[in-house]
């Protein structure tokens, strides 16, 4: 199934833009996430709930997207995909300090893809809500 | 017993990876395989046609070959290209505790594919390209649900 990609803005107690993911986000599509929260960022959007509720599968490459949206919410840069993936860890300490605001969170991930950020060691790293309504009153 | 395999041939296009997907979905599922055993096999073949289509072809044009069939309690999953020939089983597992920038993708891509296996198998094709066998008991392992 193609990826589908969906924006919205709602109003919590800060701004929070809605970037939910339906299908499947593959070497096919990642690049297309990337796009989306750049342009997201670059209108202002410093708040971003991914609803993963309708994602049925995720790739490595769609990790890539996963980690880069991470970058981009911070302000910095996507990395290069072939540069690796050292600077999670720093990010997730920073997270784990309380010394950022995450401003990237998840909700609604499926089973299949929670499995695939926890064995890959991203999911710890992105604050992981079980519905909307829940991560935006987190922000 | 072993029964007919099904095969698939897509381009060496990632907007077909899909189509590889589904048909692992659709023999794992009719063998009777768990839901977690389906979702193990389908992220498996998925980063090994990935890296196949980027990294093998990265760009150019060619084909893969997939097979599924079940085996007695084992499903086999045989992916097979002309690329030029490339080993992902010698890559070393990225180290999880090392903040190391070595640690690529593409490193991540064959992490989910061992886990996701019970065994990984390298040959190369007689005639040139490569042949990837991936393995895995139908039968959910003892920490997942039945």
């Amino acid at each position: 199934m193609a990826l589908q990609t969906t924006v919205e803005q709602v109003e919590g107690s800060v701004p929070v833009t809605i970037l939910a993911l339906d299908g499947e986000l593959d070497g096919a599509s990642y690049e297309r996430v990337i796009d989306a929260v750049r342009g997201i960022y670059e209108a202002g959007g410093r708040h971003l709930l991914m609803d993963l509720t309708n994602l049925q599968f995720i790739s490595s490459s769609g990790l890539v997207a996963m980690h880069s949206s991470m970058r981009m919410m911070r302000g910095e840069a996507p990395p290069d995909p072939e540069e690796g993936w050292g600077a999670l860890h720093a990010i997730g300490a920073e997270v784990a300090e309380g010394a950022v605001q995450a401003n990237l969170r998840l909700c609604g991930t499926q089973d299949a893809v929670q499995k695939v950020l926890d064995r890959t060691g991203l999911g710890p790293l992105i604050p992981t809500y079980p519905d909307r309504a829940t991560a935006i009153a987190a922000f | 017993m072993t029964r007919p395999a099904d095969r698939l041939r897509i381009p060496a296009d990632l907007e077909r990876l899909a189509e590889v997907r589904q048909l692992v979905r659709d023999v794992a599922g009719a063998a009777g395989a768990t839901r977690d055993v389906v979702d193990d096999l389908v992220q498996a073949v998925d980063e090994a046609a990935t890296n196949t289509i980027t990294h093998g072809y990265a760009g150019a044009p060619g084909w893969v070959d997939v097979t599924v069939a079940i085996e007695g309690p084992t499903l086999v999953i045989t992916l097979e290209d002309d690329a030029p020939a490339f080993d992902p089983t010698g890559l070393p597992d990225p180290d999880m505790t090392v903040p190391a920038l070595v640690r690529g993708p593409g490193g991540m891509g064959i992490r989910l594919m061992r886990i996701a296996t019970d065994e990984l198998a390298y040959r190369p094709r007689a005639t040139g390209g490569n042949i990837l066998t991936m393995t895995r008991s139908i039968a959910p392992r003892p920490e997942e649900n039945p």
